[in-house]
C-alpha cells in the first residue's frame, strides 16, 4: 500500500468547515453534504474541505483534538507507555498534514502542533522498530498490533515482510542438509 | 484644609521607628533599627544629638524627663532626657519588647513584648511590676486609661485586650485583627490609643477604619473611615485636645478625623508612599510628627489647631460643607443600593457587559444620597454652634447621636439603573479587542490598542463584498452591517461632533462612502440598517432616518432613551426606557414600523417584556423578519403576530448551559429551519475575538407544561411549528416571495402531529379532548380521524367529528372559488430568466427535483440554479469561482435576507396568467375521481368512446357512498395542487 492511498482514505474523515457561500444540500454517492450557509459550521469530508479551502470558500475548524495541551498529554502518555496508545484519530498522522499544510491559518499554534504530532510519531515509529527487532531476534510467531494506525503500519509492512522473507530463505538455507553452495545465489 | 507640609528627612535606617515629642514640644525624639535615639530641636536640625540605646531600638516613650526605650536585648532601659544617661533596667522579657507607654502622670510604663507578655512597672521602684498574661501571640501594643484603671493590649493572636491592672485581669477581649504569628509578620501594628483628657474612647485600627469603644460599657459607638483608605491602618494617635484622632495608614496615608462629627478633616498622602509606622502629636496640637518604615521623619503643621478650639467650630461646620461630597459615613443604608446592584447584575463574576452598562449609572442613585447629606448636615449646623466648647468629652455623643436618624433608612423599592444603549450583536465598549457587530451577514471587529485603532470588516458570505479593513480614527464605537452597507458611529467629543460613517458598497456609482456630523450636542446611542434606509437614534430622543445613499428622510422623537435597534427589511423595531424600573426591573417600550409604501407602527410603545430583574441582551429579527430578542436570563422570545402581537418565549438558552457562569451569545434565529444561532462562551456573557469563536446552533423548545410526556412533547411541537409557521402569512401579506414548499411541509407537520394527539387522545379515552383537537384539523384530517374513531368503535365521536368535518367542508367550499387567484403565484415560477435570480437556491432545488421525478426538467432546471451547480463544478480549477460571484448578488439566500419583493414580477406572472388560467379550473370531485378510475374503466369496456366513458363513469360515481364522494373531493384538492404542478413543468 502506497501513503498515498492511506491518505486517500484519511481524506474520507469527515471534518468542521465555516463555508463563506451559501449552498443547498449536495446529494453525493457517498452520502448528503450541506446544507451550506455562509458562517455557520457544517461536516464535509476533509477532501471537499481542503479543495474548498484552497479556493477560499471556507475555514476550517480544527479537530478537537488538534490542540496543543490535549497533544502534549498524549506524547508524554506516549512516551512513558510501553505499549501504544490510543491515538486520537485512526489517521492523525494525514490529517495533521493535510489540515497544517493546507489550512495552518485557521488552526491556533500549527508550528507547535506539527512538532507535537511529529514527536508522537517518531515515539511511535520507533516504538514499532522496537517490537519489531525483538519480534524478530525472539523468533516469535505472532504480534499484536493494537492502537497502531494503518499509516505506521504501513511504513514498516513493506520491509518486514521482506526481510521476514529474506530471513526465512536464509534460514532455510543454513538448515543442515542443504549444500552451502546454494547460499551464494544470494 | 489649610496645612503646611515639611519636607521630610531620613533619621534612620530603614526598619521599624518610632518618634515622640518631648513634653514641652520643643524636641522631637525618634528611634530606629541603627539602635540610636535621636533627639532633634527640629526638622532642620542637621547634627542631632543621639543616644545610643542598643543594637536595635523597637519602640520608645518619653515623659518627664524619662526615656523609656525597647532595646534589642530583651530590656526595657530609662534614660535620662535630655542628657541621654542611662538610669538604669526597667524590667526583662524573655524575648525584646515591642512598644512601651507611659501612663498619663508618668508614673507607669507599660511595655508588650514578643514573649506574650505585658508588664506594667513603676518608674520609680522597678520592683513593682504587674503582670498581665493571656495573650497567645507576641503582643503589638500597649496604652495606658488616662485615668489609670485600665490597660489596652493589642497582640497577634488577633485580640484587643482592656486589662483591669490592679487585679491583673482581663476586663473584655475582641478578637478584631488578623491572626498572625509574629511581631514581623502583622499587618498591621495596630497601635491603639486612648482618648486623652475624659477617657472616653478607646481607639482601635481595624484594617482600614478605626473603631471607637467607649470605656466602660465598652461598646462599639462609633466608625472612622474614608473612603479612599484602602490599606489597615498601622498607629492611631489622638490630638493632645481629645477631639481629633489621627491616623497612618500602611500605605502611607495619613487621616485626621474630627470625632465629634466622624468627619475625616484631614486627608495627606505619604510622598514616597512608606508605611507610616508612629505618629505623634506636638503638645500644642498643632504638629503631626510622623516616620515611615524607610526611616523617614517628617510632620505636618495644621493651622486649624493654631486657631484653637474657639474658631475651631466654625471651621468644622465649613469643613462639613466642603466635605460632605467626598466624605462618607460607614452607614450600612446609605451603601444599599450599590450593593443591590452588585447582587443583581453580579452573580456571575464576568459581568463585564453590565459592569460597563451600570459604570456610570450607580452615580444617580447615589446623587441624591449625597444630596441628602448636604441637607442634613446644614440642618446640623445650629446643633454644633450650640455644642459646649469645653466640654470635649461629652461633645461627642450628641453630636454622634443624631447623626443617625437624620440619614433616613428609605426601604422601599429601589430604582434599578436604566440599562445602557448598546448595538445588539456587539461585545463592551472597553475592550481592547471586541466585536462591533456580529450578525448574519458578518462580523465587524474593532481593535483599539497601542499600535491600532482599525476596524476589520468580514462578510460570512464572500460573494457579497471583500473583507474590508479600516482604519479608525474618528473612534468608532457603534457598528452596523448589512447586504448593502456597513454603518459606523462614533460618539462627540470636545471639540468633534458625534458623526456617522456609511461605506456604501453595494453601490452603484464610484462614491461607496457618506459622513453625517450629527447636531451638537447630540450623539449617536443606537443606529441600524434597514433594506435601502439608516436609522440613529441620538442622546435628544430623536431618531433619524436617513435614506442608504446620504438623504436625510423622516426624523421623529423617541418617547424615551433608546436602548437598542434594529431593523431588516422594512421593519424597524425600537426598545427604549419608558420610565425607571426599580428593583433591578427595566422597564422597556417597543416600537414597531414598517416603512415601504404603506408606512405604519405595527406596535406603538407597548411595554416590552422580560424576565424578572433582568435586561435585554440580544435584539433581532429572525432572517424571516420576525422581531425576537434574548434577555439576559437567557430567554429568547419572538414577536407572535397571530396573537395579537404578544411575545411568546421560545428557548431558554440557560437550560443547555452547563455551568452557571456559561453563557450563550446570540447571533442569530431563523425560523425555517428552526435555528438558534449562537455563540457558546464559557465562563462570560461574550466570546473574545480570538480564537475566533464558532458558531453553534440551538434547538428551540416552548416552555410548555410536561414535556416529558409524550402528550406534552408533541404539544410543544405543534405549538411550536404553528408559531414559526406565522410567518408565512406575515411574509406573503407584506408582499414577499415565500417559500412554499417549507410552509406545505409544516402544515403537514402541524396536522400529522394533530393526528397522533387525537390518536393518543382516543386511546386514554378522552373524547371531548378529541374533538377539541379536531377542531384544529383540516378537513381532510378531519375524515382521517372520522375513519380511525369509527374503527376503534367510538361511534359518539366520529358522529361528532362527522359534524365538524361538514363544517369544514362548507368552509373549504366557501374559500373554493378564490383558488384559482392563487394561480399566478404557481405560474409566475416559470417565467422568464430575470425572475429566476429570486428563486432560492432551496426552491430551485425542490422545482428540479420535481422536474427531474417528471423527467421532463432539464433546460429550465440547469440554468435556473446557477448556484446550485457552481460550487461543485468548477472544483477541478478555481479560476472558475468569479461568475459566482457576479451570481452572488442579494437575494439569492432567502434565509439571510428579506425576499425579493413581488411588486417586481408582476408583469411576467400576469402574462403567464392569462395563458394558464383556462386550462386549469378547480375540478369537480366526479372529475377527479373519473380521471383516477378511467383506467380501470376504459379496462373494463375496452370498446367504449370517450363520452360512453365518462356515462358509465358517472353511473359508477353514483353508487359511491356520499363519505366516498366527500374524500374524492377532498383528495381532488391535492390532486389538484400536483396537477398545477405537473402541468407547469410538463
Amino acid at each position: 500500500m502506497d501513503p498515498s492511498e492511506v491518505e486517500f482514505l484519511a481524506e474520507k474523515e469527515m471534518v468542521k468547515i465555516i463555508p463563506n457561500f451559501s449552498l443547498d444540500k449536495v446529494y453525493l454517492i457517498g452520502g448528503d453534504l450541506g446544507p451550506f450557509n455562509p458562517g455557520l459550521p457544517v461536516d464535509v469530508p476533509v477532501w471537499l474541505a481542503l479543495n474548498l479551502k484552497q479556493r477560499q470558500k471556507c475555514r476550517i475548524v480544527p479537530p478537537a483534538w488538534m490542540d496543543v495541551e490535549k497533544l502534549e498529554e498524549m506524547r508524554d502518555l506516549e512516551r512513558k507507555e510501553d505499549m501504544f496508545t490510543p491515538v486520537p484519530s485512526p489517521y492523525y498522522m494525514e490529517l495533521t498534514k493535510l489540515l497544517l499544510n493546507y489550512a495552518s491559518d485557521n488552526i491556533p499554534k500549527a508550528d507547535e502542533i506539527r512538532t507535537l504530532v511529529k514527536d508522537i510519531w517518531d515515539t511511535r515509529v520507533a516504538k514499532l522498530r522496537l517490537s519489531a527487532d525483538s519480534f524478530i531476534s525472539q523468533m516469535e510467531a505472532h504480534a499484536k498490533l493494537d492502537n497502531l494506525t494503518l499509516m505506521e503500519i504501513n511504513t514498516i509492512r513493506a520491509f518486514l515482510l521482506d526481510s521476514l522473507n529474506c530471513m526465512y530463505k536464509l534460514r532455510s538455507n543454513m538448515q543442515p542438509g542443504s549444500s552451502k553452495g546454494q547460499l551464494t545465489d544470494y | 484644609m489649610p496645612c503646611e507640609r515639611k519636607p521630610m528627612r531620613y533619621d534612620h535606617s530603614e526598619g521599624h521607628t518610632e518618634v515622640c515629642f518631648d513634653d514641652s514640644g520643643k524636641f522631637i525624639v525618634t528611634c530606629g533599627n541603627d539602635g540610636d535615639v535621636r533627639i532633634w530641636e527640629s526638622l532642620d536640625d542637621d547634627d542631632p544629638k543621639f543616644i545610643t540605646v542598643g543594637e536595635k531600638a523597637y519602640s520608645l516613650a518619653l515623659k518627664k524627663g524619662k526615656l523609656v526605650t525597647a532595646s534589642s536585648n530583651n530590656t526595657v532601659q530609662i534614660h535620662t532626657f535630655p542628657d541621654g544617661d542611662p538610669d538604669g533596667i526597667l524590667t526583662r522579657f524573655t524575648t525584646h519588647a515591642t512598644h512601651v507607654a507611659f501612663n498619663s502622670s508618668g508614673s507607669r510604663v507599660a511595655a508588650g513584648s514578643s514573649d506574650f507578655m505585658v508588664k506594667v512597672v513603676e518608674v520609680s521602684d522597678s520592683s513593682q511590676q504587674k503582670t498581665l498574661r493571656g495573650h497567645e501571640a507576641p503582643v503589638l501594643s500597649v496604652t495606658f486609661d488616662p485615668k489609670d484603671d485600665f490597660l489596652a493590649s493589642a497582640s497577634c493572636d488577633g485580640s484587643v485586650v482592656v486589662w483591669n491592672i490592679e487585679e491583673q485581669t482581663q476586663v473584655i477581649s475582641w478578637p478584631l485583627l488578623q491572626k498572625t504569628n509574629d511581631f514581623s509578620n502583622a499587618k498591621s501594628l495596630c497601635r491603639l490609643a486612648w482618648q486623652p483628657g475624659t477617657a472616653k474612647f478607646l481607639a482601635v485600627p481595624v484594617e482600614t477604619k478605626v473603631h471607637l469603644y467607649e470605656r466602660g460599657s465598652w461598646d462599639h459607638v462609633s466608625t472612622l473611615s474614608d473612603d479612599l483608605l484602602t490599606q489597615p491602618i498601622n498607629v492611631v494617635a489622638w490630638s493632645p485636645c481629645g477631639k481629633f484622632l489621627a491616623a497612618g495608614s500602611v500605605g502611607g496615608s495619613l487621616n485626621v478625623w474630627d470625632v465629634n462629627s466622624k468627619l475625616c478633616v484631614e486627608r495627606y498622602k505619604h510622598e514616597k508612599g512608606f508605611t507610616v509606622c508612629s505618629l505623634a502629636w506636638h503638645p500644642s496640637g498643632s504638629q503631626i510628627a510622623y516616620t515611615d518604615t524607610e526611616g523617614c521623619l517628617a510632620s505636618i503643621v495644621q493651622s486649624f489647631s493654631d486657631i484653637s478650639y474657639h474658631s475651631f467650630k466654625f471651621f468644622n461646620v465649613i469643613l462639613l460643607i466642603f466635605d460632605s461630597r467626598r466624605f462618607h459615613v460607614a452607614q450600612a443604608p446609605e451603601k444599599k443600593p450599590a450593593e443591590d446592584y452588585d447582587a443583581l447584575f453580579d452573580d456571575d463574576d464576568d459581568d463585564r457587559l453590565m459592569d460597563e452598562g451600570l459604570s456610570d449609572t450607580n452615580s444617580p442613585v447615589k446623587k441624591p444620597v449625597a444630596g441628602d447629606d448636604d441637607d442634613d448636615d446644614d440642618f446640623l449646623m445650629p446643633d454644633k454652634f450650640g455644642d459646649d466648647d469645653d466640654d470635649t468629652g461629652s461633645a461627642v455623643m450628641p453630636a454622634a447621636a443624631p447623626l443617625v436618624p437624620l440619614r433616613p433608612v428609605y426601604e422601599g423599592p429601589l430604582p434599578s439603573a436604566p440599562q445602557k444603549a448598546f448595538q445588539p450583536g456587539s461585545t463592551p465598549a472597553h475592550l481592547t479587542h471586541r466585536f462591533m457587530m456580529w450578525n448574519s451577514v458578518g462580523i465587524v471587529r474593532g481593535y483599539n490598542d497601542e499600535q491600532d485603532n482599525a476596524i476589520d470588516v468580514e462578510f460570512h458570505d464572500t460573494a457579497v463584498h471583500h473583507a474590508m479593513h479600516l482604519t479608525n480614527s474618528l473612534g468608532h464605537t457603534m457598528a452596523d452591517l448589512s447586504q448593502e452597507a456597513v454603518l459606523l458611529a462614533c460618539p462627540s467629543t470636545d471639540e468633534l461632533a458625534s458623526k456617522l460613517q456609511c461605506l456604501h458598497f453595494s453601490s452603484w456609482d464610484t462614491n461607496k462612502e457618506w459622513m453625517v456630523d450629527l447636531p451638537k450636542g447630540e450623539d449617536a446611542r443606537a443606529l441600524c440598517l434597514g433594506q435601502g434606509w439608516v436609522a440613529v437614534a441620538t442622546s435628544t430622543l430623536t431618531l433619524r432616518l436617513f435614506s442608504i445613499g446620504g438623504l436625510q428622510r423622516e426624523i421623529f422623537s423617541l418617547p424615551g432613551p433608546v436602548v437598542c435597534m434594529v431593523g431588516h427589511g422594512e421593519q424597524l423595531l425600537i426598545i427604549y426606557h419608558r420610565a425607571t424600573g426599580f428593583d433591578g426591573e427595566q422597564a422597556l417600550g417597543v416600537q414597531l414600523l414598517q416603512f415601504g409604501r404603506r408606512k405604519r407602527q405595527l406596535i406603538n410603545g407597548e411595554p416590552f417584556p422580560l424576565s424578572l430583574k433582568s435586561y435585554l441582551s440580544w435584539l433581532g429579527f429572525t432572517a424571516e423578519g420576525t422581531p425576537c430578542y434574548v434577555d439576559s436570563e437567557g430567554v429568547v422570545r419572538m414577536l407572535n403576530r397571530s396573537l395579537g402581537n404578544t411575545w411568546t418565549p421560545v428557548c431558554n438558552t440557560r437550560e443547555t448551559c452547563k455551568s452557571k457562569s456559561d453563557h450563550y451569545w446570540v447571533v442569530g434565529v431563523h425560523e425555517n429551519p428552526q435555528q438558534l444561532r449562537c455563540i457558546p462562551c464559557k465562563g462570560s456573557r461574550y466570546p473574545p475575538t480570538l480564537p475566533r469563536p464558532a458558531v453553534a446552533i440551538l434547538p428551540f423548545k416552548l416552555p410548555l407544561c410536561q414535556t416529558t410526556t409524550e402528550k406534552g412533547q408533541m404539544e410543544e411541537q405543534l405549538w411550536r411549528s404553528v408559531l414559526f409557521h406565522n410567518h408565512y402569512s406575515f411574509l406573503s401579506s407584506s408582499g414577499y416571495e415565500i417559500d412554499e414548499e417549507g410552509q406545505s411541509r409544516s402544515q403537514k407537520e402541524q396536522q400529522e402531529l394533530l393526528m397522533k394527539m387525537f390518536a393518543l387522545s382516543c386511546k386514554l379515552e378522552r373524547e371531548f379532548r378529541c374533538v377539541e383537537l379536531a377542531e384544529l384539523m383540516t378537513q381532510n384530517v378531519v375524515t382521517l380521524a372520522i375513519r380511525y374513531a369509527s374503527r376503534s368503535r367510538r361511534m359518539a365521536l366520529a358522529q361528532r367529528l362527522s359534524e365538524i368535518a361538514l363544517e369544514k367542508a362548507n368552509q373549504v367550499q366557501e374559500e373554493e372559488p378564490e383558488e384559482p387567484e392563487e394561480e399566478p403565484e404557481y405560474s409566475r415560477r416559470t417565467s422568464g430568466p430575470e425572475r429566476r435570480t429570486c428563486f432560492s437556491g432551496r426552491m430551485v432545488k425542490v422545482m428540479v427535483e420535481y422536474l427531474q421525478m417528471l423527467g421532463a426538467g432539464k433546460p429550465s432546471a440547469s440554468s435556473g440554479q446557477p448556484r446550485v451547480t457552481n460550487i461543485l463544478d468548477n472544483m477541478t480549477s478555481s479560476k472558475k469561482s468569479a461568475p459566482l460571484r457576479s451570481a452572488g448578488k442579494p437575494n439569492k439566500d432567502p434565509v439571510l435576507k428579506p425576499l425579493a419583493p413581488r411588486t417586481k414580477t408582476k408583469v411576467s406572472s400576469t402574462q403567464k396568467y392569462s395563458k394558464h388560467t383556462n386550462k386549469w379550473l378547480p375540478k369537480t370531485g366526479f372529475q377527479l375521481w373519473l380521471e383516477e378510475n378511467r383506467k380501470t374503466i376504459i379496462a373494463d369496456h375496452p370498446d367504449l368512446e370517450e363520452t360512453d366513458v365518462i356515462k358509465e363513469a358517472m353511473g359508477r360515481f353514483r353508487t359511491l357512498s356520499a363519505e366516498d364522494r366527500l374524500q374524492g373531493t377532498n383528495l381532488g384538492n391535492v390532486l389538484f395542487f400536483r396537477h398545477t404542478w405537473s402541468k407547469r413543468h410538463g
